[in-house]
């Protein structure tokens, strides 16, 4: 994608703007974007506050290549490449820590918090964080780039091209991973209905 | 259903149940299910994982982040090696600079000295060099440190000193 294709991306065009020494070009690209990133690494690592230090950095990052920057991608692309990138390598790092260890730790909560929530709702309540559980273990047994492929396609609506080229693979390739992962969730979360 | 389907009717199905399909296509494919009693099946159970993966809401976002982010960029660029490389040379009084410099020259030759006894033990195999212009840059970091706070203590050294004239 040359200048002139960026003229189409509007985040590209702030972004150059940031290069030429503009903070609130910055300031525009962080508001629009932080929800979408912080959400997506939530939802790859399961943890909000390692997700928004993910997150800061990946803005970090942004900023720290002002300079060099070229719309040679969407602007997009390239920001969930960063975060992407970081929170996988989170997880690898994580993994050789805790293993499954936390995605053990739902389930024993269930009993506890059964004894102490006492409201109305409490019994139906349960059983919505149950559910909660169970869905996002399924998406953490996922391997991870299946993982990332489904978040992006799910809850950024990226089409199979973009989802491509932020993980570096081909969209075959992408659409294989994806159909693999939905494959999956079939058979485990399938039983759920509509919650 | 566990049967595996063509790339194809998988890509339709998945695009289908997101609702991203046009009218058109999406009749069309609704055509194709009301015949196929095992991609009806595969449709049904692919929009229960999509309503579950709906229910996954992200939590609140910290009303600080962006004040945390634009924190940690204040902070990369206050430590930064140029940043402070440029603050230490930053042109002072001589009265000033001239104690600073010898004082920085002083712990140079003593770092010097003290890596490098080369009078007492033979010259050391490359390895060894590569490991000393490492050193050599955390003596200059190291010393640039010292520089930093020998300019915080100065002006407030010449203050008291000032004051204690005054009395």
């Amino acid at each position: 994608m040359g200048v002139a294709a960026a003229a189409l991306d509007y985040d590209a065009e702030l972004m150059l703007r940031v290069k030429d020494g503009d903070g609130a070009s910055f300031g525009m690209l962080l508001e629009k974007h932080r929800a979408a990133v912080i959400h997506f690494v939530y939802r790859l690592v399961q943890e909000q506050p390692v997700a928004e230090e993910l997150a800061q950095e990946v803005f970090l990052r942004v900023y720290r290549s002002r300079s060099s920057y070229e719309p040679t991608a969407k602007f997009t692309t390239w920001l969930f490449r960063i975060a992407t990138h970081l929170a996988l390598n989170w997880l690898r790092d994580e993994k050789h820590e805790r293993g499954q260890e936390r995605l053990d730790d739902g389930s024993p909560d269930l009993p506890a918090r059964q004894v102490l929530d006492r409201r109305p709702s409490a019994e139906q309540d349960l059983m919505h964080r149950a559910k909660l559980d169970e869905i996002r273990q399924a998406v953490a047994a996922l391997p991870e780039k299946q993982r990332a492929a489904v978040l992006m396609h799910k809850y950024e609506e990226m089409d199979y091209s973009q989802i491509a080229k932020v993980l570096g693979c081909s969209a075959s390739a992408t659409k294989s991973l994806l159909f693999r992962a939905y494959t999956t969730l079939r058979a485990g979360l399938a039983h759920l209905g509509n919650i | 259903m566990n049967r595996p389907m063509e790339s194809r009717n998988q890509e339709m199905l998945v695009t289908y149940t997101a609702g991203e399909l046009d009218v058109e296509t999406a009749s069309a494919f609704e055509g194709h299910l009301a015949g196929c009693p095992a991609c009806r099946s595969v449709a049904a159970e692919q929009s229960a994982v999509w309503n579950a993966l709906n229910a996954w809401e992200a939590p609140a976002i910290s009303p600080d982040f962006n004040r945390r982010v634009y924190r940690r960029i204040e902070n990369e660029a206050r430590f930064s090696w140029w940043e402070r490389l440029t603050r230490a040379l930053r042109p002072m009084p001589l009265r000033q600079a001239l104690p600073l410099a010898a004082a920085a020259g002083l712990l140079l030759m003593a770092g010097l000295l003290l890596r490098h006894p080369n009078n007492i033990t033979p010259a050391q195999p490359r390895a060894e060099t590569v490991r000393a212009e490492t050193v050599r840059a955390e003596q200059v970091e190291s010393t640039l440190d010292d520089l930093e706070l020998l300019r915080q203590f100065t002006p407030a050294s010449s203050a008291e000193n000032g004051h204690s004239d005054a009395m």
